[in-house]
């Protein structure tokens, strides 16, 4: 079976692909640590209008729940273990977070910050 | 504060669970089911959060990180199911298959929150506060989170029959719709499901961590900034839920005769 020609063939396998590269491309990661009931940097900053992942290291003996009602985010993380939470696209601005299990000292916010007007390097 | 902490632990992970046990219980009330049916869901979500909680660390690491998400979730979306079929039995009148569903329904919603206080206790003990101190904040905790489902619970149960039936179907409705739009909330977190910008937000209108915010989060899955996704989920639940009602009511009218019996 032969398709007809057609003239726009090309930039749509073009922007097909593009897609397929911004579907495939991995979220930017971005580290965290909970050390004696502390985030490690309690200021996160982090692109606006992108997803992220954010790689939580709870360096403590006891258990803590990254919980965060601006984000909608809540996960248990057990002492001595790492997990995996993803993030945004965030619109730019400030996003608390706090540990639920210790919430006079374990407390942050997520920075997102609009990139995109930047120089690539 | 860590007290103070530990009543608040406590109190937020009762009330989710509470106010969906405190609608079954006056379900059972009022349809005069065998008693003491919910010491098996409560042996269930005992059981169960404590063999969760002590597996926590092994299942954690499942799928990328996104173990927690996938088995919340997944109790999630089977309680909501088990809701389904609960108004489906209420409605016809099944009684004597109500309960073992109505007890799992009421063991799985308590395995989650269950095992989060365990992994709370487990975590604080090896802190300075003393043990009975902390047992103490806990009880406090749960009390109060036991006292809101006894006023729910009683207030159910003070409606008269016929109307009663329709706040409870209501409620099963929304509580279990909440659960879904909760669930996809999960797999959102571990990228499972794709994620929009907030619709909305009323978190200055009511904010999520106030104490009605919290009950309306265990009400109706309350969230201040909702995508589409969850939104979409949502409503498909709700919709979902109201069709099981309209259509198992147009099959049978074996309720209201239950009812005023």
């Amino acid at each position: 079976m032969n398709w007809p020609k057609l003239p726009f063939k090309k930039p749509l396998s073009a922007l097909l692909l593009a897609t397929l590269g911004a579907v495939v491309e991995a979220a930017p990661v971005v580290q965290l640590a909970i050390e004696q009931h502390r985030f490690f940097p309690e200021v996160v900053t982090v692109p606006a209008n992108t997803k992220v992942k954010l790689l939580i290291h709870n360096r403590d003996a006891s258990a803590e729940e990254f919980e965060s009602f601006e984000l909608n985010r809540e996960k248990v993380i057990l002492g001595n273990t790492k997990t995996v939470i993803y993030i945004g696209p965030l619109a730019v601005g400030e996003y608390p977070f706090f540990g639920e299990f210790n919430p006079s000292t374990a407390q942050g916010v997520i920075r997102a910050v609009d990139t995109s007007s930047e120089v690539a390097p | 504060m860590i007290l103070l902490n530990s009543i608040v632990v406590v109190l937020n992970e009762t009330i989710e669970a509470g106010i969906l046990i405190s609608v079954l219980l006056s379900i059972s009330h009022q349809l005069k089911l065998a008693p003491r049916w919910w010491l098996g869901g409560v042996a269930l979500g005992v059981s169960g959060s404590l063999l969760y909680a002590q597996q926590l660390a092994t299942l954690s690491e499942w799928f990328d990180y996104g173990g927690q998400e996938v088995i919340n979730s997944s109790l999630q979306l089977t309680v909501f199911a088990l809701t389904l079929a609960i108004i489906k039995l209420m409605i016809s009148g099944h009684k004597r298959a109500l309960v073992p569903v109505m007890a799992l329904a009421m063991g799985l919603a308590m395995v989650r929150e269950g095992a989060e206080i365990v992994v709370f206790y487990l975590g604080i003990s090896t802190q300075s506060e003393s043990t009975s101190s902390l047992l103490t904040s806990g009880f406090v905790g749960a009390s109060i989170g036991a006292s809101i489902g006894a006023l729910i619970y009683y207030f159910l149960i003070l409606i008269p029959g016929r109307h009663a039936a329709r706040i409870q179907l209501l409620l099963l409705a929304l509580i279990s719709s909440g659960m879904v739009l909760q669930a996809s909330q999960l797999l959102i977190q571990i990228d499972w499901l794709p994620v929009a910008a907030p619709l909305w937000n009323s978190s200055a209108l009511l904010p999520e961590h106030s104490a009605l915010g919290q009950l309306a989060y265990a009400v109706f899955g309350y969230e201040s900034t909702p995508s589409a996704t969850e939104m979409l989920l949502y409503i498909g639940a709700l919709v979902l839920s109201l069709c099981v009602i309209l259509l198992s009511k147009r099959q049978h009218c074996a309720l209201s005769a239950a009812y005023l019996r």
